[in-house]
């Protein structure tokens, strides 16, 4: 039964705002999701509710005191374990961190909190957010609460199952190959990975810092823009992010997509894609078109550049950072991780500093080809119906099993090269009722086109608004 | 093993001192064969640049209209 917990990110907020609903309320109503379904979807890792329900008490008060109101005043939220709070635990999904208390806040809980959103779990992750699937050998698999044994896509396993099962209203993720767009696709809620240097990554965990990303997962394309106005913009402490302003992402969205052209990539991006997938891509292009879209199907340039550079870039600069543990204490990592990681200590340096040099001129190439032809480009998140864990246990499996695991962010990893920003939207389901996700993409610092795209496609379709069956079953 | 997947993890052993892992590890390294051929493809379709190329600049040169 739909209730206080299904609300939108930006309802929850205007709710609590208005005195409709109390922040303690929203609290309790995602806490009693939690409670039936998180056992076996297993997407929450820690829990403060002490600290969470006088956080929700003071927001209470702010409201019948008229006290002025953040954007996200009162609304409960968690994240993926890798955001550092002073003195919080914070385990990156990892043995190797499992007690870690950072001392240092990240920039973006802090944006969050001067709105007025308050945490009160740590969410599952891939180790290390190195995983597209979900698996974590420490704290247990994520499961997928649309079907218990699918994969909920990765590295944001955790935040991608937390919003599709009601537990929060939106959980920030990390994307640096799609660990945002791809959990928000394989559990049907709305993924938004910002422009590179868009978010401050002050107090994140690193992986690649040249392809991280901050960016949120909630219910609806207008509750990315809200997060988005929160927390873009430079920070002294993070010297990489962008001095770009930051517009109102939410105020300039709306539903005429008249004049706007949408390229549909020919290449690649369909390359042994199932038959569902395709359907459901489709007939989102015709939403699209009724509202006044055009639709260019072209091969995208430089795609077999952006694939070698992307790769190098991003096992070079992982290498390092997990050498000592490397050395030290390997088979703390899942065999997928460490496996994976292995390869990068060979990378000659040339190479490297040859994947880097070139990702301006392959942008400023791709833009020029591509964005003279059309604003957004539209694909399949992920372009096969979702495998399950089983089938992409890397640790357990056969050889073989990697080339299906990394099959799966096939579509997203180009646009961490390029930087290009990219929203994942629900768009139907396959036969195994697991969703399937549109991927739009734009230019550099185009976030607001690609919300007002997502945003008019979610005011014509309901995909975004369905609830996984387990809580049905669980109530 | 051969010679390729021979050299590389000693590369990797000399230049770090870390071993393969485990079997996953082993097979992924032996791949980078494919990292190198997809290197290979892209000689000479990129030309010297005189001035040190930036992302940051090329995102701005790219970037949506306001």
């Amino acid at each position: 039964m739909a209730g206080l917990a299904d609300l939108s990110l930006v309802q929850a907020a205007d709710a609590v705002a208005s005195g409709e609903a109390t922040s303690l309320d929203l609290l309790h109503a995602c806490w009693a999701n939690l409670d039936a379904v998180n056992p076996q979807v297993n997407a929450v890792i820690w829990q403060e509710r002490e600290a969470a329900e006088i956080a929700a008490r003071a927001a209470d008060a702010a409201v019948r005191d008229k006290q002025p109101l953040g954007l996200l005043h009162g609304v409960p939220t968690a994240h993926k374990d890798m955001y550092y709070q002073a003195g919080k635990l914070s385990t990156c999904g990892s043995a190797l961190r499992k007690d870690y208390r950072p001392t240092v806040t990240a920039t973006v809980i802090e944006r969050l909190s001067a709105a007025g959103a308050f945490t009160f779990a740590g969410l599952n992750m891939a180790e290390f957010a190195q995983n597209p699937t979900g698996h974590n050998k420490t704290f247990g698999n994520c499961h997928n609460p649309w079907n218990l044994p699918y994969i909920t896509g990765g590295s944001s396993s955790g935040s991608g199952a937390s919003v599709a099962a009601r537990f929060n209203y939106m959980a920030l993720g990390s994307d640096t190959g799609g660990s945002i767009r791809l959990p928000a696709s394989a559990c049907g809620v709305t993924g938004l990975k910002p422009t590179q240097t868009r978010v401050s990554r002050f107090g994140v965990m690193p992986l690649s810092f040249s392809h991280d990303n901050v960016g949120p997962l909630a219910r609806t394309a207008r509750d990315c823009a809200r997060v988005l106005t929160v927390i873009a913009g430079h920070d002294s402490r993070d010297p990489t992010s962008s001095r770009e302003p930051v517009p109102s992402y939410e105020a300039a969205m709306n539903d005429d997509l008249r004049g706007l052209r949408i390229g549909v990539p020919t290449n690649v991006f369909l390359d042994g894609a199932d038959e569902p997938v395709i359907a459901a891509i489709e007939a989102a292009l015709q939403v699209l078109v009724a509202r006044g879209a055009t639709v260019n199907r072209f091969d995208l340039p430089l795609m077999d550049a952006v694939a070698a550079y992307g790769g190098i870039v991003s096992r070079a600069e992982a290498a390092p950072i997990h050498a000592e543990w490397m050395r030290s204490d390997p088979q703390a990592y899942g065999a997928h991780i460490s496996g994976r990681m292995y390869p990068g200590y060979a990378i000659p340096a040339a190479y490297y500093i040859e994947a880097l040099s070139r990702r301006g001129p392959v942008l400023k190439a791709f833009a020029a080809e591509v964005f003279s032809k059309v604003d957004v480009l539209v694909t399949p998140t992920i372009r096969t119906c979702l495998p399950t864990l089983d089938a992409t246990d890397i640790d357990h499996g056969p050889p073989g099993t990697e080339h299906r695991f990394m099959a799966v962010s096939a579509n997203t990893r180009p646009f961490n090269y390029l930087g290009l920003p990219a929203i994942s939207v629900p768009c139907g389901f396959d036969s195994n009722g697991c969703p399937i996700g549109l991927q739009i993409a734009g230019r550099p610092f185009g976030e607001g086109r690609i919300l007002q795209v997502a945003g008019a496609y979610q005011t014509d379709t309901d995909w975004h608004k369905a609830r996984p069956p387990i809580l049905e079953t669980a109530a | 093993m051969g010679a390729f997947e021979t050299s590389i993890e000693a590369t990797i052993s000399r230049w770090f001192g870390i071993d393969p892992p485990n079997d996953p590890g082993r097979r992924l390294a032996a791949e980078l064969a494919g990292t190198i051929e997809a290197f290979e493809a892209l000689r000479g379709t990129l030309v010297f640049e005189d001035e040190p190329s930036s992302f940051e600049a090329a995102l701005q040169a790219t970037k949506e209209a306001v």
